[in-house]
């Protein structure tokens, strides 16, 4: 994500650099107020640390590695401010002396990795973590997504300014002077890219760490949770915890189906035998085995995902998503009380 | 006693006879200590680098910094390839003049070249991207004509020429001047003291940190050479991550008493100030002339 010299214009540049004037004012401020003269040594510490931390490889599942950026960790570890001012000074080394990000592109890779990525990714943390206690599970699963999202705006950040200057800048007979992708290019690009891989990684390095500070450095977790407490231990049994997390994967899932009824048109390769372009896959008409078998199964409850006649689409979206769930839920209770009643048979 | 041959060899070959196959990819605890390894060659070579006796080592780093910021500068606004070409052309041959070996430069710029052009700018030239007149055809997308078009790779070869432009210029300054000669030199253009300050302690440390590091994997290697587990890889990392934060911060609590036993009062000053001499000049009119004449061939060309 580190945006090199090049492909943002001058004046994009300096825009983000003047977005950052006052951040950085207001970092500095107070980060020196909470540790005085310590202010020096403590940042720029933590800024070898986030450095550092950009070095560690993390192992993805195809055998390959990918690395974490690091600021959310650093944000939950000392306060969003502190990780202003570390992940700066980290990226200004890895400018100057690595060729690691543009020294023009300065001022708007921090915008991306030195203040959305940290403050977004604390923000969706504490609004997690709201009072769990210290060393509690939830709060280290709360730095994990706090790091997932906080990425993921980082990287919507950059595609957007990779995506705005062929907009603005371009000669006249159209030749892109900058990064020449445009937003519908750059946005799901590094959407990808950062929903799946470093997303993930970015999850657990951040989760990671809490977990251990939990375990064995909790002193540490306290230099920016001072008022929360630690609890005494309320241990939750292993399977209730995994059905808790299942579930609440699919609340999620469920919730976010409303999503369906933003998007236009209907998905690749799903079309009905007449909505098809034939002329545009150079047919002349629609072929027999297509036309024979596409209408076999005439008796759906909710044809296309809603009520017969399309009445109310919006309604019956819902309502398709709901019975669907319940359908799917039941068939699984089904079978897993199945499963389970034969393996206690079996023993 | 020699090292037994299987715990030197990177990775197991994975053919029939264990003959071929071998891959390439390495595992994360290699590819952290290569990288941490390449970290420091590469500021050991810099500030051997930066000992030579050059042109460009002599001058002063004040000179350097403003320099380098104007030729970033030009290469942003240049909107010819041509242009480009030619501050390209005079950061390799600055750096011969001052003992930097252009292969070195050179290398330094290019190994990125090959992916990045796979990546960004050969897809920047298709005309799905970069629409307008098809000079290499490739056929047809779902009826529309696809192709590399002129727009396309015009800025393909402006992204290339000024990514490489650019990191020229501050390879070759960070090169050809020593560390602390840089930090009073942002100093000395208006940089935040602050900012300076921990900018430079954190150079520091980061090496030490990296040293740490590169134990704890080492020592890990050294104990569980073939461990592909998934789980515990990541359950390594976070913990070696969580272990040097602990680190860092009790180094920041020992760095900061030690600073107050040598009379750090929140304050600090740089006592490196030079005056600026002949080769100074040279390098400040050289500058002048090459971004002068860059901004007048670019106009020239555009009119």
């Amino acid at each position: 994500m580190h945006i090199p010299d090049g492909y943002l214009s001058p004046s994009t540049c300096a825009v983000a650099a003047g977005a950052m004037a006052p951040v950085w004012l207001s970092a500095g401020r107070r980060v020196r107020k909470v540790v005085t003269n310590r202010y020096a040594p403590l940042t720029a510490l933590a800024a070898a640390y986030c450095f550092c931390v950009m070095m560690f490889n993390v192992p993805v599942p195809d055998g390959t590695t990918a690395h974490a950026v690091g600021a959310v960790l650093v944000a939950v570890l000392l306060g969003p401010w502190a990780a202003v001012v570390a992940v700066s000074v980290a990226l200004a080394i890895q400018a100057l002396f690595f060729g690691d990000g543009g020294v023009l592109a300065y001022g708007a890779n921090a915008l991306n990795m030195a203040f959305v990525m940290p403050f977004v990714g604390y923000g969706v943390y504490l609004a997690i973590a709201r009072r769990a206690p210290l060393t509690s599970r939830r709060r280290a699963v709360a730095a994990g997504i706090g790091g997932y999202v906080g990425l993921n705006a980082a990287a919507l950040a950059a595609a957007f300014e990779f995506g705005i200057q062929p907009l603005l800048f371009h000669t006249a007979d159209g030749t892109p002077l900058y990064a020449p992708f445009h937003l519908s290019q750059t946005i799901p690009a590094m959407a990808l890219a950062h929903l799946t891989v470093a997303g993930g990684v970015e999850f657990a390095l951040t989760m990671g760490v809490v977990t251990y500070l939990q375990r064995a450095n909790v002193p540490l977790l306290r230099i920016n949770h001072s008022a929360t407490a630690i609890p005494a231990t309320t241990e939750i049994p292993a399977s209730r915890r995994r059905w808790r997390s299942a579930v609440l994967v699919f609340a999620v899932g469920a919730l976010l189906t409303p999503l369906g009824l933003l998007a236009h048109g209907s998905a690749f390769g799903e079309d009905a035998p007449g909505a098809l372009d034939l002329h545009r896959s150079h047919l002349q008409a629609v072929p027999d085995g297509l036309a024979r078998y596409a209408g076999f199964w005439h008796h759906a409850l909710f044809h296309g995902y809603g009520f017969s006649h399309d009445a109310h689409p919006a309604v019956g979206y819902i309502v398709s998503a709901l019975v669907g769930m319940a359908v799917i839920s039941g068939v699984a209770f089904v079978v897993v009380s199945l499963i389970s009643r034969a393996r206690s048979a079996a023993r | 006693m020699t090292t037994p041959a299987w715990l030197v060899e990177p990775e197991a070959r994975m053919g029939p006879c264990a003959c071929c196959g071998r891959r390439t990819k390495g595992d994360f605890v290699e590819k952290t200590i290569a990288g941490a390894g390449r970290v420091l060659r590469a500021t050991m070579f810099s500030s051997d680098l930066a000992g030579e006796d050059g042109y460009l080592q002599r001058a002063d780093a004040r000179v350097k910094v403003g320099s380098a910021l104007a030729l970033l500068l030009v290469a942003a606004f240049t909107r010819h390839v041509s242009v480009l070409v030619g501050l390209y052309t005079s950061t390799v041959l600055a750096a011969s003049a001052s003992r930097v070996p252009a292969r070195f430069l050179v290398r330094r710029v290019w190994l990125f070249v090959p992916l990045f052009t796979a990546v960004v700018a050969l897809p920047a030239a298709l005309s799905v991207i970069t629409p307008g007149h098809i000079v290499v055809p490739l056929g047809t997308w779902f009826g529309t004509p696809l192709g590399l078009t002129a727009q396309g790779l015009t800025a393909a070869a402006l992204i290339v020429m000024r990514a490489a432009t650019s990191i020229s210029v501050v390879v070759l300054l960070t090169i050809t001047t020593p560390w602390p000669r840089l930090l009073s030199a942002l100093r000395s253009l208006r940089v935040p003291r602050a900012f300076v300050l921990v900018l430079g302690l954190a150079y520091r440390y980061l090496f030490h940190l990296l040293t740490s590091i590169t134990d704890m994997y080492e020592a890990r290697k050294a104990r569980a050479p073939r461990d592909h587990d998934l789980v515990r890889g990541r359950a390594f990392v976070a913990a070696t991550a969580g272990a040097t934060f602990g680190k860092a911060h009790a180094l920041s609590e020992e760095v900061y008493l030690a600073m107050v036993a040598r009379g750090y009062r929140g304050q600090a000053t740089a006592i490196d100030r030079r005056p600026l001499g002949a080769i100074d000049l040279l390098v400040f009119s050289a500058v002048v002339a090459v971004t002068l004449l860059a901004i007048g061939v670019d106009h020239v060309v555009v009119h």
